[in-house]
């Protein structure tokens, strides 16, 4: 039986044909690793996508938008908002709010080239023409100091139709005037979202909140304002009392 | 012409070793009949072991064992070096064809009551040897010094550290200090290409030895008997009844060897071996370390066991594994050897393997280690963030924040060491929800501590949104429920809750 299955195996040449098989395949170097395919240290990414996939889209979405955090591509947003603002927040975070920093975080660090192509690329990726948003433009920060009473009048004007009188809520929008909420984020971060609306999720930005008859754009000052009354209902409330959460990874 | 001078030169040789006489006497001693295909196996792991050799020569002709360099070097071979990749590839798909070959020929033995009378030295041998092609394959994980080579580094100084009294010592023998360092690597190098060689070459010489001097067993009949009175005498009949190895078993082997090597050859020149991942790093906490197949087990064990049991699974088991292996010859050292016969040793393998194959199969797919990267790289879902209100946005983003997606999916994306939790909300209400969150259970970290109030009310507010459209939220039952459900425990109130709501 053996001898027959030798016969068999030499008579029809098979061992050639695979020897030549396997002369080819490793000729043609089938197996040979590829670089490319070799995974980047994650201080060596340098392309924006992957850079913003892997740190940012778990926060701000795939695509920029949609994410629970603010939104950044916005076209009023970056219209607003400078290089140095942008690269400030990534470097350091936003301390007291969920916002991490990822210039200095052993762990989660980026290089301050990779903290550049992000910036860079946002800007690239999204780009925001001037001419949408002509004249003066609200200021991304601001120093001045807004003026509670006079918020509740703006809020009223602005607000009240989607988040009702006091910021309780309607069927259109949620809460605002909630301890939690107002705790976990920044002044800055009202003053965006006043400013760029959240038109992902159907907020409009600041020239459409007011609507028949006045029908205007909220101004500067108001903006401000509106930002002081939210403050304050920060401070009058139980989690007012509690030490900042940790901005950063624990 | 030639023919006489070839002849010879051998006769020179043969006037001054003698040895023609053994080795015809090992090519015509006498085999059982009926040997069949079954006894192949040995043979084949030896001829893997010789490709071993010599591809591992090769390999440290350039490999270099240092930690800036180590990596670097597989680099070169593999992308440089002038088929260099190909020897890389065909050590390590050898390497790995000759476990498949040792633990099909241990099977094959322990099946067939090969072990028995007189051959339990010839066991107690093999069961070393494995020992030391398990050392072989975890050492040369480690040498590939790329992340996943932290996974060997770190178990095996777990094991050396847990062994009583010189535990300490071993592992600074082992790590060569007491942290991993450059030392490290040429341990493992020391080991893998001195150490082990010597102690696996010497052991397999005894190993061949005693086979050749006790002679390979007949294929077991059902009650046929091995009893130590009779055994001799049996297997002389036998041996006069049977064939000489030459021609035919000798073929079989070399036909069986010849195939697997073929195929390891194609194999190792179609699908290569990669470098799949980064270089050692340990700034990287990223790394996600699992080791090869053989040791997969293991680890899935070692992911799953509560951490009272780790001392366990990492010590003691390996070596109550070790000393079950050597014992078998010695607690059924004779009497039947058909499988058919010893239904509680041939269901014990079937059991062991599939245990083996359900571990391994775990610890390859899935992720016991945390997805280290969903907290920031995997969004949550748009169908979520579309109909959440403020508090809950910014309770999703606690959610990233405070890495709860590197163990919990959300539709299926994100890190799967803790529950999906898409639709967490039908099975907890809010306060058992907060009660998760903060005092943990199961597996699951308490995050009490981590996690101010406004973190929890609004890291719950976003929870409770996690249910299906048109299936109601868990609530908390209002009324005591009676009848015979009265009782169950708190989860089951919530589940009839559901069911009712339904
Ligand atoms: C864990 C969630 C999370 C991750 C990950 C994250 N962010 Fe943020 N980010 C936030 C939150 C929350 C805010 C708003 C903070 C506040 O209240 O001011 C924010 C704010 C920002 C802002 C300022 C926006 C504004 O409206 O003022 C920028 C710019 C930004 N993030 C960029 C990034 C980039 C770039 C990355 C990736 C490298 C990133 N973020 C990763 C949560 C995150
Ligand atoms: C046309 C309705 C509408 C108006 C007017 C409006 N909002 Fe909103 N707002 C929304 C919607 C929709 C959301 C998304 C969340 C939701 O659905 O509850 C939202 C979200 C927000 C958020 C949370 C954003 C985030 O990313 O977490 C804040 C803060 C906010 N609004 C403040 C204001 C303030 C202050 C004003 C007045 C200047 C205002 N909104 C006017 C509809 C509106
Ligand atoms: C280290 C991994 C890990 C992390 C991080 C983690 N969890 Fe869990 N979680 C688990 C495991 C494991 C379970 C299952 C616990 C059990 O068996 O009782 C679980 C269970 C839960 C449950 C109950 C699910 C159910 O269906 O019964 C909730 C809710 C939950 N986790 C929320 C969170 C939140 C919120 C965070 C972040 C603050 C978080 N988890 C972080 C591992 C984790």
């Amino acid at each position: 039986m053996l001898d027959q299955a030798l016969s068999f195996i030499v008579a029809r040449g098979r061992p050639i044909s695979i020897a030549a098989w396997c002369l080819c395949a490793l000729l043609a170097g089938c197996g040979q690793p590829n670089r490319a395919n070799q995974p980047l240290p994650p201080l060596d990414v340098m392309a924006f996508q992957p850079l913003f996939q892997e740190n940012c889209a778990g926060c701000h979405g795939t695509t920029g938008q949609m994410g629970p955090a603010p939104p950044l591509n916005d076209a009023l947003f970056l219209r607003v908002v400078t290089d140095q603002e942008l690269n400030e927040v990534i470097k350091n975070g936003r301390p007291g709010t969920l916002m991490p920093g990822f210039g200095f975080n052993p762990g989660l660090t980026l290089s301050a080239k990779q903290v550049d192509v992000l910036v860079k690329g946002i800007r690239a990726e999204w780009p925001s023409s001037p001419r949408e948003f002509s004249g003066t433009l609200p200021p991304y920060a601001t120093d001045a100091k807004g003026d509670a009473t006079r918020g509740a009048q703006a809020f009223a004007l602005a607000c009240a139709r989607c988040h009702g009188a006091k910021g309780e809520g309607t069927d259109t929008a949620g809460a605002i005037n909630d301890g939690a909420f107002l705790k976990l984020v920044s002044d800055q971060f009202l003053r965006r979202i006043v400013i760029t609306g959240r038109p992902d999720l159907g907020m409009p930005d600041y020239r459409q909140q007011i609507t028949e008859p006045e029908a205007r754009a909220l101004t500067d000052q108001e903006i401000t304002d509106i930002v002081a009354l939210l403050a304050s209902w920060r401070t009058s409330d139980s989690f007012a009392q509690e030490p900042a959460p940790g901005a950063t990874k624990p | 012409m030639k023919r006489g001078w070839v002849l010879q030169t051998l006769n020179w040789f043969e006037h001054r070793l003698g040895m023609r006489d053994q080795v015809l006497e090992a090519l015509n001693h006498p085999v059982p009949k009926n040997t069949g295909w079954w006894y192949v196996f040995g043979s084949a792991s030896v001829t893997l072991l010789t490709i071993q050799l010599l591809t591992g020569v090769l390999l440290t002709m350039v490999y270099v064992p240092t930690p800036d360099l180590a990596y670097q070097t597989i680099e070169y071979i593999s992308y440089e070096q002038f088929l260099g990749w190909y020897v890389r590839a065909v050590h390590s798909w050898s390497g790995n064809a000759m476990m498949v070959m040792v633990l099909l020929h241990m099977t094959q033995v322990y099946l067939w009551g090969a072990y028995k009378y007189p051959r339990e030295l010839t066991w107690v041998v093999g069961c070393f040897l494995f020992v030391f092609l398990l050392g072989f394959l975890f050492s040369g994980q480690v040498l590939r010094f790329d992340s996943s080579s932290y996974w060997g580094i770190g178990v095996g100084a777990a094991m050396a550290g847990r062994v009583p009294l010189i535990g300490p010592a071993l592992v600074h023998l082992l790590l060569g200090g007491e942290t991993i360092g450059g030392e490290t690597l040429s341990r493992f190098y020391a080991l893998h290409v001195f150490v082990l060689p010597a102690l696996l070459l010497g052991f397999l010489g005894i190993h061949l030895l005693l086979v050749m001097r006790q002679g390979v067993s007949a294929p077991p009949f059902p009650a046929k008997r091995t009893d130590k009175e009779t055994y001799d005498k049996v297997y002389e009949r036998e041996l006069a009844e049977g064939e000489p190895f030459a021609p035919d078993p000798l073929a079989k082997d070399v036909i069986f060897s010849a195939l697997i090597v073929l195929v390891v050859f194609v194999l190792a020149a179609v699908y290569g071996v990669g470098l799949n991942e980064l270089p050692a790093d340990p700034t990287i906490i990223n790394a996600n370390p699992r080791p090869d197949w053989p040791f997969l087990p293991l680890f899935a064990l070692l992911s799953l066991c509560p951490p009272w049991m780790e001392t366990f699974v990492i010590l003691v088991l390996p070596v109550a594994g070790f000393a079950f292996l050597v014992s078998i010859p010695f607690v059924s050292g004779t009497g039947e050897r058909s499988p058919w016969r010893r239904p509680v040793g041939t269901i014990g393998v079937v059991v062991g393997v599939v245990l083996m194959i359900v571990l391994g199969w775990l610890g390859a797919v899935a992720p016991w280690s945390p997805a280290m990267e969903a907290w920031s790289g995997t969004p949550i879902p748009e169908r979520m963030v579309e109909s959440l209100s403020p508090t809950q946005l910014v309770g999703a983003v606690v959610f990233q924040n405070k890495n709860c997606r590197n163990c919990h999916a959300l539709d299926g994306q994100g890190g799967t060491r803790g529950p999906d939790l898409t639709t967490v909300a039908t099975r907890l209400t809010k306060e058992e929800l907060v009660r998760q969150v903060v005092q943990g259970g199961g597996n699951m970290p308490a995050y009490g501590k981590q996690l101010s109030s406004a973190n929890v009310e609004a890291l719950v507010a976003f929870l409770a949104t996690l249910h299906p459209e048109g299936i109601a939220p868990a609530k908390p039952s209002v009324e005591p429920i009676t009848g015979p459900l009265a009782g169950g425990d708190n989860a089951k109130d919530d589940k009839t809750e559901v069911a009712r709501d339904q």
